[in-house]
């Protein structure tokens, strides 16, 4: 069992916050994904379960037990640092089995651990060469490799890929999808690339400033955001937000219109009370607009440029000021449009108060 | 191009022609140091200008071993100078590591103090140091005397903290989560890696050594227990000495130190400019 | 975490324990002998025993005077030589480059009472190989060791070769840590070379050269051993004692410490106020 629990985990630096109060639960077995911007607070946390900074309060449980007093090497977790942080003056080989033979595993033990990583990494011929002789998915791989032979409980990776080109991280993405399958361990994974989180992870968990916004699985995140920052952050490109303002309380909701075209109005349904007059703000995906016509109404938009990609194109425009990416099929016989009208159907609106709440 | 290369080739003439002088002018107190120490002593005292080598090298070294016993000085700086590097490199880069890598109360201090009194003259401690070495722990004229003082230098505390600070953490973070202890990370992962920081200030600190005159002077003055700094100067101003034998020592100690130089010229010329170029 | 902090402390310790005992104490402990009358036994407390005897001390002046004397001279006229030297070194065009390098590199690793010997000898009035090229060219010679000026000279030029390299090491190693896209930026603007040195690598090695001369001026308020052995005991009749040398005859040979430490003292604290006033010199243009 290694079940994470974390409660009321608080991290500062002095009179400085970093973390405030997170209180979070991740199964056994499941791989959790921390995402959020430089500086949200991610990484410090995973070192708080590495046990390597102190937790200033609250407490981490992995598998039931109190860790924060626990020695890193005593808490049953491998981790994977963003530099690889390998060993440079050892060989592959030694990288793999040196932590192995400082805590005086027997050899054989070590050996068959070493071997056995190697062959899910394959990187068995490069076990006699130094880092430095590696190429970066190569480095990567014996990175992880050394977490595989601790045979930990958990495994925490911090950044993994971010130092790989394009390519390689979307190989070693779905090389670390594999052996979560194939090993089954709980992992804990950090980045700030949200398309990294929501291809691998059974649960995200979505950090802003020391803060935890939300938790959830992929899918949950994009459907049901719980506020604009976590709309903003999940979903690539991102989400279009529209200044909108209140214009007609009707007995179960309101009419919105937006402030660039307040001939575009859409009327919600909405539990929470809101005053007339007052400032929202609209979200919605760039894939989820329709044809003209498609949506309960349209919005015509200048184009400023358009991105083809071959199956399909982005189209960036601007309504009064505001910036709107929009996916549009690709038409290869249209030439270049100066105006564009889509249909925004009003149940794939997001609606956000000005502090960033979601109110539908 | 052809004015180009024309003013290049006489920028490069103006160039050889200012150094070569110097150089010469440079060069010329170690080859005299090398020309007299193979002179016959009334060679040297003689009106003739002589400036290429004679044959009494050998002839020289014995009355320098009649004057002073300059074998057993030579031994006893070798000895010095080895136990000292050894130690003050092992002393330094451990506290260089606790103050580069751990964030530990009172570190703050420790540093503060180390860099506000590293521009001190060493004359500010040479009289309570004596008067501790000498009078109250009654050490004159031993080896503790010769090498343990001198260990307080600070500098390569400051050059192996410069090292250790440039390493990735997260080297020696995947070392703690692999549940190695603090001193073998240091030992099996922050050493090897800081080799080339270690070889300069060794090298440093093998010549300051080696070339320690005051402190031995004031400490060993006892004549079995004198460095060879200190044999080959009390011999310097003596009336009835072999001025050619004073050659062969001051070339005994200086050819040692040059070949390493020649040798181990990047390490030594990181050594010293580690300090000024951060 | 408690674990980790102990394993610092532990190797911090050692080191510590020798640069209190070797180091901090005896700072401190050499101000308080400063306030002892040492001629009496046991030691009592006294102001006018050194600090007052102090500036009243005509050998004190002299000494002074001489350290500044060499102070003003050598330390620019080094400085400048080994800037010259650097700059020279690192350019392009030279040939032979490690010979070079040898040459003003070398004295670095020579010692002191190696060096000081042989500058006695080559100086030597009768017999000095440099007073025989000066005879031979129909100059007369210079009585190196009897005459004060003389003396004086003789002592800069030797720390002159001494220490000119060490210098030239440093700034050299500050001229290449210069980017040559800045000159190259200057030469595409018709900067001229002259130019170049002037307005962008003396600038930019201004910190270096800051700290090249701060090291000379600790260097020589102590200055000892080329005035005791390569002058005499800082002949002729006092002509070249230094601060350095007074420190080492009041406290070693008259043994009244109290004296040699307002006058170790008197050094360090001068050489930290010469050391602050280049800096905040130094400092002012940025």
């Amino acid at each position: 069992m290694a079940k994470i629990k974390l409660e009321n985990v608080v991290k500062s630096f002095g009179a400085y916050q970093v973390v405030h109060g997170a209180n979070l639960e991740i199964e056994d077995g499941e791989f959790t994904v921390f995402v959020g911007p430089s500086g949200c607070g991610k990484s410090t946390l995973l070192r708080m379960i590495a046990g390597l900074e102190d937790i200033s309060a609250g407490t981490i449980s992995i598998g039931g037990k109190v860790v924060n007093d626990t020695e890193p090497s005593d808490r049953g977790i491998a981790m994977v640092f963003q530099s690889y942080a390998l060993y440079p003056h050892m060989t592959v080989r030694r990288n793999l089995s040196f932590g192995l033979e400082m805590n005086g595993n027997p050899k054989a033990d070590t050996a068959r651990r070493v071997a056995l990583a190697a062959n899910i990494l394959q990187i068995n011929e490069l076990m006699g060469r130094r880092p430095a002789q590696l190429s970066g998915g190569q480095r990567q791989r014996v990175a992880i490799g050394r977490a595989i032979v601790r045979e930990p409980q958990v495994f925490l990776f911090d950044e993994p890929l971010s130092n790989l080109d394009a390519e390689l991280r979307v190989q070693m993405r779905v090389e670390i999808s594999k052996l979560h399958k194939q090993l089954g361990t709980t992992m804990i994974y950090v980045t700030h690339d949200q398309t990294e989180a929501m291809t691998l992870a059974d649960k995200i968990v979505v950090l802003r400033a020391g803060h935890i916004e939300q938790v959830g699985a992929p899918l949950d995140l994009y459907d049901d955001p719980a506020n604009q920052f976590v709309a903003g952050f999940v979903g690539s490109p991102k989400m279009n937000f529209l200044k909108a303002e209140v214009v007609e309380k009707t007995p179960d909701g309101a009419v919105v219109a937006l402030s660039s075209d307040r001939n575009v109005r859409f009327a919600f349904q909405l539990s929470a009370q809101i005053g007339l007059g007052a400032t929202v703000t609209l979200g919605i995906r760039p894939e989820h607009f329709a044809p003209p016509g498609g949506g309960d109404a349209d919005l015509t938009v200048a184009v400023e440029v358009a991105e083809h990609l071959g199956n399909t194109s982005y189209v960036h425009a601007s309504l009064a000021g505001e910036t709107v990416v929009i996916e549009q099929p690709e038409n290869r016989h249209g030439g270049a449009r100066r105006h564009l009208t889509v249909g925004v159907p009003t149940s794939r609106v997001f609606l956000f108060d000005q502090t960033g709440n979601r109110l539908r | 191009m052809k004015s180009k290369s024309r003013s290049l080739l006489v920028q490069k003439i103006a160039l050889h022609m200012v150094l070569t002088p110097l150089a010469i002018v440079w060069l010329f107190p170690l080859w005299m140091m090398v020309v007299f120490s193979t002179m016959p002593d009334h060679g040297i005292f003689s009106p003739e200008i002589v400036l290429w080598p004679s044959a009494e090298f050998a002839a020289n070294f014995r009355n320098l071993q009649a004057d002073t016993n300059f074998i057993r000085a030579m031994s006893i700086s070798i000895t010095v100078a080895i136990i000292y590097t050894t130690l003050s490199v092992m002393l330094t880069s451990m506290a260089g590591w606790a103050l580069a890598r751990y964030r530990f109360a009172g570190r703050a201090i420790v540093v503060a103090i180390i860099l506000g009194t590293i521009t001190l003259p060493f004359a500010v401690v040479v009289i309570p140091q004596f008067i501790m070495v000498a009078r109250e722990f009654r050490l004159a004229n031993t080896w503790i005397a010769l090498i343990v003082p001198p260990l307080f230098n600070s500098l390569g505390v400051l050059f192996m903290r410069q090292a250790f600070s440039m390493m990735p953490g997260e080297l020696f973070d995947a070392a703690r989560v692999e549940g190695v202890r603090e001193w073998r990370i240091f030992l099996h992962i922050a050493l090897p890696l800081a080799r080339p920081t270690m070889a300069a200030l060794a090298i440093i600190l093998f010549l300051s050594s080696w070339n320690n005159y005051l402190w031995p002077l004031l400490i060993n003055s006892r004549p079995n227990m004198m460095t060879a700094p200190v044999a080959l100067g009390t011999l310097i101003g003596l009336t009835r000495v072999s001025w050619g034998g004073i050659m062969v020592g001051a070339v005994l100690l200086t050819a040692p130190v040059l070949v390493v130089f020649v040798f181990l010229q990047r390490h030594f010329i990181a050594g010293i400019s580690a300090g000024a170029v951060k | 975490m408690l674990s980790r902090n102990r394993a610092a402390y532990a190797f911090l310790a050692p080191y510590l324990l020798i640069f209190v005992t070797f180091w901090l104490w005896p700072i401190i402990n050499s101000l308080l002998i400063s306030f002892q009358n040492t001629r009496v036994n046991p030691w009592r407390f006294s102001l006018s025993a050194n600090w007052g005897r102090l500036f009243g001390d005509p050998a004190f002046y002299n000494a002074l005077y001489n350290t500044l004397i060499i102070l003003v001279i050598q330390v620019p006229v080094m400085i400048a030589l080994a800037t010259v030297m650097a700059v020279l070194l690192d350019s392009p065009l030279l040939k032979a480059r490690p010979l070079y390098r040898f040459a003003f590199f070398a004295p670095v690793v020579v010692g002191e009472v190696a060096y000081a010997a042989v500058f006695r000898l080559m100086f030597s009035a009768d017999f000095g190989i440099i007073n025989k090229l000066i005879t031979s060219v129909g100059l007369s010679p210079v009585s190196w060791f009897d005459n004060a000026n003389a003396a004086m000279a003789l002592v800069i030029i030797a720390i002159t070769w001494r220490w000119a390299g060490y210098n030239a090491i440093i700034l050299l190693a500050g001229l290449q840590s210069i980017p040559d896209d800045v000159y190259e930026a200057a030469t595409l603007d018709r900067v001229s070379k002259f130019q170049q040195f002037l307005h962008i690598t003396l600038p930019l090695l201004k910190p270096i050269i800051s700290f090249c001369v701060v090291l000379s001026v600790i260097g020589t308020m102590q200055l000892f051993t080329e005035p005791f052995l390569i002058t005499n005991r800082g002949g002729p009749g006092g002509g070249t004692e230094t601060l350095g040398l007074l420190l080492y005859r009041q406290g070693f040979t008259s043994l009244n410490f109290g004296y040699a430490s307002a006058i170790a003292y008197t050094i360090a604290g001068l050489a930290v106020a010469i050391s602050l006033l280049n800096l905040m010199l130094g400092g002012e243009k940025k």
